[in-house]
């Protein structure tokens, strides 16, 4: 009697779940987030002798634009492509993680000691080499905030001020607005 | 068993033989040489000509020079070898059957674009894996030999692989003809090992030959690649994944390495194969010269052997030669395609017959 119970208890409690479960309120759908497609640098000049304000894009970067915009990947580096591409650069971490598990591994088996020494050496130094070598890709220079600091002095004193970007592609505002330069500027 | 096959290639007496035949060490690296710098000018001088010129004439005999080959080089009883040679054929199966059915997966658009190159990346981790397991096998028995290196290399090559497979790929199309250097090192080290210490320095030769073409071709403007079939042949070459290098200089080395692949199954092996095989005593030269006669091989010549398979195995491979010819005749764009997408089993079959070498 007290199993029936029990299970007629568990029946209700599974049965009250599927309707509550479903009566919870759909998540809100995320805003459109703005989607990264080229990373280049921006310099703002001061020209007193200009009458309207000009944007000047050289070839090569409206090139990588126009592939980004159209997602073609035809004319993308190697490391645009490897950084386009999370599924391949994940495995070719995990494939490099087991490379050299495996290396460490067969060097602790079958190098005598002093030869150990020697090539464990080579490959801290080799480690150091590629760890210096992804930091220097991964962050090419200080925070934008950091290289724009001195925009507004620059800009009062009529000199020239080169700074990395992103270029987003945003929604269309409501605003009916065109383009926006966001310069990330921390007020003194 | 699978010593008693390889004693003809064992039993070996480089002394007897150097003064029983005319061609010399001197005589065989003056056509080496004369070889690979005359393939060297006709690539560099005609590149789209000569590559379909010599895909027409040598790609279907060489491949049969190899079966040959192989065919010499495999042991009647497979014995302790068995698990290599069951891996390798399994490998060769599966990794050309999946690597045909890529452009037919292709032609039915069955994945996005922007998949391909994970698929590709995909088949060429199972054929390093392979490869890595074949060598972890030949290794296991070389019992005084540390080959455990392989692992970490074969992983390691996975993982450049993941992140630029279209590369990886590339670079097999150029190192494959290279594949052949390496069967013939091997080769002359069993069978005229006086001659290897000569051969090993003509290959100096190469990269100058390669720094020569890429120094004159470097600044030539782009080959015509309006027709289909130059396009293929461009594209086959790199010409799309490397864009900022002249795809004459590409397709033009490209030649020059496949003249050289098809000289050494065609000539160098053939050459030095009946010099090999006459030091036994039981042949004179002149009928181990015989490349028809499958009493040469092993596999057809010992009590147990497989004579009749043999013969059908070569005839057949006669029959495919000359239907790969008909269709080069009737439409060579579409039978090079097909010939080059078939054509990985040989590239896949020259692995384990070379580790069976080292």
């Amino acid at each position: 009697m007290k199993q029936f119970f029990s299970l007629c208890i568990l029946c209700l409690l599974l049965a009250t779940a599927k309707p509550a479960q479903a009566d919870i309120a759909r998540p809100k759908p995320s805003p459109d987030q703005p989607r990264v497609v080229l990373r280049t640098s921006l310099k703002i000049v001061p020209d007193s002798k200009s009458y309207e304000a000009r944007l000047q894009i050289s070839q090569s970067s409206l090139q990588e634009l126009r592939a980004a915009l159209t997602n073609t990947q035809a004319n993308e580096s190697m490391a645009q492509r490897i950084v386009h591409s999370s599924t391949r650069t994940m495995l070719a971490g995990v494939f490099m993680f087991l490379s050299l598990s495996f290396a460490g591994v067969w060097l602790a088996r079958s190098v005598q000691a002093r030869g150990q020494k020697t090539i464990t050496a080579l490959l801290m130094g080799a480690a150091v080499i590629g760890g210096a070598v992804i930091i220097a890709r991964a962050n090419a220079g200080p925070p934008g905030v950091w290289t724009w600091r001195r925009l507004p002095q620059n800009l009062s004193k009529g000199t020239t001020t080169n700074g990395a970007i992103d270029i987003e592609i945003v929604p269309d505002p409501s605003d009916g607005s065109g383009m926006k330069l966001i310069i990330p500027i921390r007020p003194e | 068993m699978e010593r008693t096959a390889n004693i003809d290639l064992a039993a070996w007496r480089p002394r007897k033989l150097a003064g029983s035949h005319p061609l010399t060490a001197r005589f065989f690296v003056g056509l080496l040489i004369c070889c690979a710098c005359l393939s060297a000018l006709l690539a560099s001088w005609l590149p789209l000509q000569f590559s379909v010129i010599t895909v027409f004439l040598f790609a279907g005999p060489h491949n049969w020079f190899e079966l040959r080959y192989f065919l010499m080089r495999l042991p009647v009883r497979f014995g302790k070898s068995r698990n290599f040679f069951l891996t390798a054929f399994v490998g060769i199966g599966f990794l050309t059957l999946a690597y045909v059915a890529l452009p037919v997966v292709y032609a039915f658009n069955l994945w996005p674009d922007y998949a391909w190159p994970m698929i590709l990346a995909s088949w060429n981790t199972l054929l390093l894996l392979w490869l890595g397991l074949l060598v972890w096998l030949r290794g296991k028995q070389k019992p005084k030999q540390d080959w455990s290196w392989a692992i970490p290399v074969t992983l390691g090559l996975c993982s450049i692989n993941w992140l630029a497979p279209e590369f990886f790929s590339l670079a097999i199309v150029y190192l494959h003809p290279l594949v052949a250097l390496w069967f013939l090192d091997r080769h002359l080290r069993r069978t005229r090992p006086a001659w290897l210490r000569a051969y090993r320095r003509c290959l100096w030769l190469l990269p100058l030959l390669v720094a020569g073409m890429f120094w004159q071709l470097a600044l030539t403007p782009a080959l015509p690649d309006d027709n289909g079939l130059f396009w293929r042949i461009t594209q086959h070459a790199g010409a799309q994944l490397l864009p900022n290098i002249s795809s004459h200089m590409l397709v033009a080395v490209h030649v020059f390495l496949e003249m050289l692949h098809y000289g050494v199954w065609l000539i160098a092996l053939p050459l030095i194969a009946p010099l090999a095989k006459a030091a036994d005593g039981r042949h004179t030269l002149r009928e181990r010269g015989r490349i028809w006669d499958v009493k040469t091989l092993p596999l057809a010549r010992h009590p147990r052997g497989f004579p009749k398979l043999i013969v059908t195995a070569l005839a057949f491979g006669v029959f495919l030669v000359a239907i790969l010819w008909i269709g080069f005749s009737v439409n060579y764009a579409t039978t090079r395609d097909i010939y080059f997408t078939v054509a990985i089993a040989h590239v896949l079959a020259e692995a384990p017959f070379l580790l069976k070498m080292l």
